[in-house]
């Protein structure tokens, strides 16, 4: 007999349903710059205001992996107290339903849709909404996956990018 | 940047020159204080291995999106475009590790009128794990256009 994890939880009436939008802070320059060297990518274009001007986007922009990150992590800057013992704040694609934290969270995997770069001085909004949930059967129990769709604007309403993130929920093991 | 890679270059099951990346506590450090992620697993060593089982503190799986990107956009070029990056998270990247991004053309359409090339991406360790499989949708840009 085969029952269903997702069917108890209560969570199908979720899919649809939209995350509130949220505008982040204008991107800076700095910021930008310090992305590139985190990721060691020292393109130019990402450093070097004349450079970038004589480049492909005509201005400094960010790497464009970078737009998930343009806006902030909505409530994501809380103080250590407010921080759980783990550090996360929140965790981006894990839906904010009452019970989400019964179960683990792992990211399964991510898919990004790319049509216009961050520059520096904008500022992204991003709007997201819940487009699939399945269940499997993994080896190790019940697994269920969580996509989440989110769309990245700048201050012109420009698309910037779509991002597909799909989370894996299992449920916590008694230790 | 000199060298522009045109769609009628690619030839489906050719891989194209692939890219290293290390990862390094520093860079993982760098990171996480740049995009503000406070997760524990990838900055406290006793945390990530005693705590989470972890063998070692892990760097953000979005730094695999990160290198995948730039992997792409250089080999695009000024006129390419990198359009769709997908990545499924498999095994953690480590501090220490040497990281290979590598893509094969596995499809060349025109839709558009514009050039793609849909790529297979792999980013094995130094041990050939694949840590993060992806793939990719590149525009590249048409000689026959160029030539007009």
């Amino acid at each position: 007999m085969t029952e269903s994890l997702l069917e108890n939880l209560g969570w199908k009436k979720y899919i649809g349903q939209e995350t509130p939008s949220y505008t982040g802070d204008p991107v800076l320059a700095r910021d930008i710059r310090r992305y590139a060297l985190a990721i060691d990518d020292l393109n130019p274009i990402y450093f070097d205001e004349k450079a970038a001007k004589k480049g492909k986007y005509g201005g400094l922009t960010a790497p464009l992996s970078y737009v998930s990150w343009a806006v902030g992590v909505p409530g994501g800057e809380k103080s250590v107290k407010e921080l759980g013992e783990d550090g996360l704040a929140t965790f981006v694609g894990v839906p904010e339903f009452p019970n989400a934290w019964e179960l683990g969270w792992v990211r399964g995997g991510e898919e990004l849709e790319f049509f216009k770069p961050v520059y520096a001085g904008d500022r992204v909004t991003v709007t997201g909404k819940i487009v699939e949930m399945n269940e499997k059967d993994g080896r190790s129990g019940k697994m269920i996956f969580v996509t989440s769709e989110f769309t990245y604007r700048n201050q012109k309403g420009e698309a910037l990018a779509k991002h597909r993130v799909t989370m894996i929920a299992t449920p916590r093991k008694e230790s | 940047m000199n060298n522009q890679v045109y769609y009628e270059d690619g030839v489906e099951g050719q891989e194209i020159p692939p890219m290293e990346k290390q990862v390094t506590t520093v860079n993982i450090l760098m990171y996480l204080s740049t995009v503000w992620l406070m997760d524990r697993i990838h900055f406290d060593h006793p945390f990530a291995t005693q705590r989470r089982g972890l063998p070692n503190i892990v760097a953000p799986g979005n730094m695999a999106g990160d290198y995948y990107t730039q992997f792409l956009t250089e080999w695009a070029g000024e006129k390419g475009n990198l359009r769709k990056l997908s990545i499924q998270f498999r095994s953690f990247m480590l501090p220490g590790d040497t990281l290979t991004c590598r893509g094969k053309i596995i499809k060349k359409y025109i839709e558009e009128g514009k050039g793609c090339v849909a790529l297979e991406l792999s980013l094995k360790n130094q041990k050939g794990i694949d840590c993060v499989p992806g793939k990719a949708i590149v525009e590249l840009p048409l000689k026959t256009i160029k030539e007009r």
